[in-house]
Parts: structure tokens; sequence; C-alpha cells
């Protein structure tokens, strides 16, 4: 590679790079709306429990598409963050050095097993629960 | 000057393109089983939380964590101590040192079906040696039938196969001890325990966290041995998670429920790896210092 192919790189950035994944975030988003679309039929209202592929062994619904489509979107984020915004791992209350991409993975972990316990307990409705988990993420990103 | 070239990531395709199909897609598909029920057909009809309530109730899901915590807990402490006294006795060096390394990674390079397998035989009463010398002691063991037989069988089967992983790790820490700690020892004439306590053990505490999070990780997700062996029997009494969870996704086809077990199954396995992961980095850590 010639040196002034590199500083050309250099200089752009990772513009392209952040934009690359953003658009293929947007891109399977419209993939999803077209199916959700397509699924609602000619009331246009939202299936939620609908098959989004009726027939089609992956068996989507709207409710997993969209959760794994957040979960995806909070990826990019962080990616973006983490080039853009390099930070040094600082120790906190677990003991161990975290970075942000660390403290993400444990308050998605918590938020995992915070929803079980909530079912498995009958504590009530769900949404609580997710409640309950951003607040802890709050605690994890401040303190761990 | 740092370069940034994006044509790295076509490198990094075939492996992104791999574990999209081989973990990814998979993993995506029991989560979208998870909220649904099917009779077959790829005809799936919505049922929310509900099989992840139902599992969480169940107390065939819970017996089974039992089961799996215990077995993980005495195959622990049984292989861990031994591992660690068997590496203190093998030879440091010469010929011998080097039979007993490949002697030891034997039982670690026989398939996990053949291992279940040389026990089912091993332990018969009729043409096992094993069970043929119990039963003539008198002894009344039968792994297919008697709840004793079939763990002692499946926890020694576990310890034959794995307390070398145990025994080498250990023993790849004893070797990296310099002799001066010894010599530094004899001179102050420490007994043999202090000896152990004071240099050996500490020396050993990285490989041995290893060996530990490797086999609670393993052992946690046996499948096969027991499997081969018992079958998860006598009734359920060696029906571990994965076992519990074949039954329920292939022998009863109920996906949705054995989904939302899997998933669960893999948040505990996920935090396990995780921890793993912290210990790992942390000794790379220490080591550079």
């Amino acid at each position: 590679m010639s040196t002034s192919d590199t500083d050309q790189k250099v200089s752009h950035g990772h513009t392209g790079f952040f934009a690359t994944l953003v658009a293929l975030w947007l891109v399977v988003g419209a993939v999803i709306l077209y199916f959700a679309m397509a699924a609602s039929g000619e009331d246009q209202a939202i299936q939620w429990t609908q098959s989004l592929n009726p027939g089609g062994w992956m068996a989507w619904v709207l409710p997993t598409a969209l959760f794994f489509w957040i979960v995806a979107g909070i990826l990019v984020v962080f990616t973006i963050l983490a080039i853009r915004y390099p930070e040094t791992p600082k120790l906190g209350v677990l003991g161990i050095e975290t970075t942000r991409g660390d403290r993400l993975f444990i308050s998605l972990l918590i938020a995992g097993f915070v929803n079980l316990a909530w079912l498995g307990l009958d504590l009530g409705p769900q949404y609580l629960a997710l409640v309950v988990s951003f607040v802890i993420a709050g605690g994890v990103f401040r303190y761990a | 000057m740092k370069t940034d070239n994006q044509r790295a990531w076509l490198l990094v395709l075939p492996v992104l393109v791999l574990v999209a199909f081989s973990a990814v897609i998979p993993l995506m598909t029991v989560v979208n089983y998870s909220v649904q029920d099917t009779f077959g057909n790829n005809q799936f009809f919505w049922a929310g939380l509900e099989w992840f309530r139902d599992q969480l109730h169940s107390e065939r899901m819970w017996d089974a964590l039992w089961r799996q915590l215990a077995f993980s807990g005495i195959i622990l402490a049984i292989e861990v101590p031994l591992g660690v006294f068997v590496a203190l006795n093998m030879p440091k060096k010469g010929v011998w040192a080097s039979v007993v390394l490949v002697l030891m990674s034997l039982p670690l390079l026989i398939p996990w079906n053949v291992v279940g397998t040389i026990w089912q035989i091993f332990g018969r009463s009729d043409i096992g040696l094993l069970g043929y010398t119990l039963d003539q002691l008198g002894v009344d063991y039968n792994y297919t039938q008697g709840f004793y037989s079939a763990w002692a069988t499946v926890i020694a089967m576990d310890v034959w196969h794995w307390t070398s992983l145990v025994a080498l790790l250990a023993y790849a820490g004893l070797q990296s001890i310099p002799d001066a700690y010894y010599q530094a020892a004899r001179i102050d004439q420490a007994s043999r325990w202090a000896v152990f306590r004071y240099i050996e053990l500490p020396k050993m505490r990285g490989v041995l966290t290893i060996a530990i999070l490797l086999r609670f990780m393993d052992s946690f997700k046996i499948y096969t041995e027991p499997f081969v062996l018992t079958g998860g029997g006598p009734g359920n009494s060696t029906t571990f998670l994965s076992i519990d969870l074949v039954k329920m996704a292939l022998g009863q086809f109920d996906l949705g429920p054995a989904a939302a077990f899997s998933l669960m199954y893999f948040l505990v396995i996920m935090v396990i790896s995780y921890v793993f992961y912290i210990v790992m980095t942390n000794l790379d850590k220490e080591d550079g210092q």
C-alpha cells in the first residue's frame, strides 16, 4: 500500500466504516419492516404473534426479530463508541478491570437472569423486570 | 503512523460466515422456537413466555440441575486433589517422565462415546472385569438398575477420563518452579507439607484455576459418556441437563420448552465462560508483569 493511500484512509477516519455498520443495521431494519408489513394483512395492524416467514424453519416472529435488531443496534453503537472514544479499562466494585463493552456484556447477562428470576418467582408483569434490568445496568456502568 | 486498512475485514469474513452458520443462526432459531409452539411441519404458534415460565416451575428441570451440580461438584472434589497428587508423584525428568506423560494423555485422546462404551463393558457383570469382580466379591453392583452403582460408575468414568488433564496442567505448573525455590526450602529445613503449601501450591494457582474452570464447564455440559453408559437411568437418576434437554427436544419433540431450557442453560454457560475469560486475561497480565 502506498503512503498516499494510507494518508487518505487516515484522513477519512472511520466514517466509512461507521456508515457501513449503520447502513447494514438499517437495511436489516427495513427487511424486518417489510416482512412485518407483509404479515399485517389488510387491516394494516401490527401482527405481533404471526409468523413473519410462514413455513420457514427459522420461525421468525416480530418480537424476536426486534429483539435481535435492538441487540445488533446496541453492538453497532458500542463498536462506534469503542473506536471513536477509546478508553482505558477501569477497576470497579467487581474487582475486575472493565471497559464499556465489558460493562455492556455484564449488564446484558444480568438482565437475562433478572428476567428469568422475575418469571420464575412470579414477581409481576415482565416489563418491570426490564425496568429493574435498566436500573442495574445503570449501576453496572457507573460502578463496575 | 497508524494505518487504517479496511481490507483486513475480508480476512475475517470466512470466520464470520462459519460462526454465523454454526452458532448465530442456530441460536436465533432457538430463541424463535422458545416463544412458540409447533406440532411439526414448520407451523408455529405464538406461546409468549409460557415455556420459560413452564421450565422455571418444572420440577424435572430443577432436579436435572441439582443432579448436574452434584455431579460437577463431586468430580471436581475428586479430580483436582487426585490430579495434583498424581502430578506431585510424576517423574520430573528422564525417560520415565516422557513415558508417564504419554500414558497420562492416553485417556484424553479417546473419543467420548468410546469412553462410554469401554465403561459400559467394563462394568457388566457377565463379561466386564469390574462388574464381574465386584459381583464375585458379593457387592450388589449393577449400573443399569442401582442408583448408587450408576452414579459411582459415571463418576469413576469421568475421573478416569479427565484426571489426567488436571494432572498434566498441575505438572506443567510444577515444572515451571525453579530449583532455587526447593534449595531455599531445604536450607530452611522446610517440611514436605510446607514446601507444598508455600511453594508448589501458589505456583500452581494459575493452572489449577484453569483446570477447575475447564473441568467445571466440561462436566456441566457432559452428554456423551453418561448417555452411552446409562442413557440417563436408572429412571432419571443420571439424567443430567444435556441428556434431559435432548430427551425433551428430540425424544418428545417439545421444541418450545426445550428451546427455553437450552437458553437458560446457555446463560449459565455464558457466565462460566466469562469468568473463565476474566481469570485467563488476569493471569496473562500477572505473567506479563
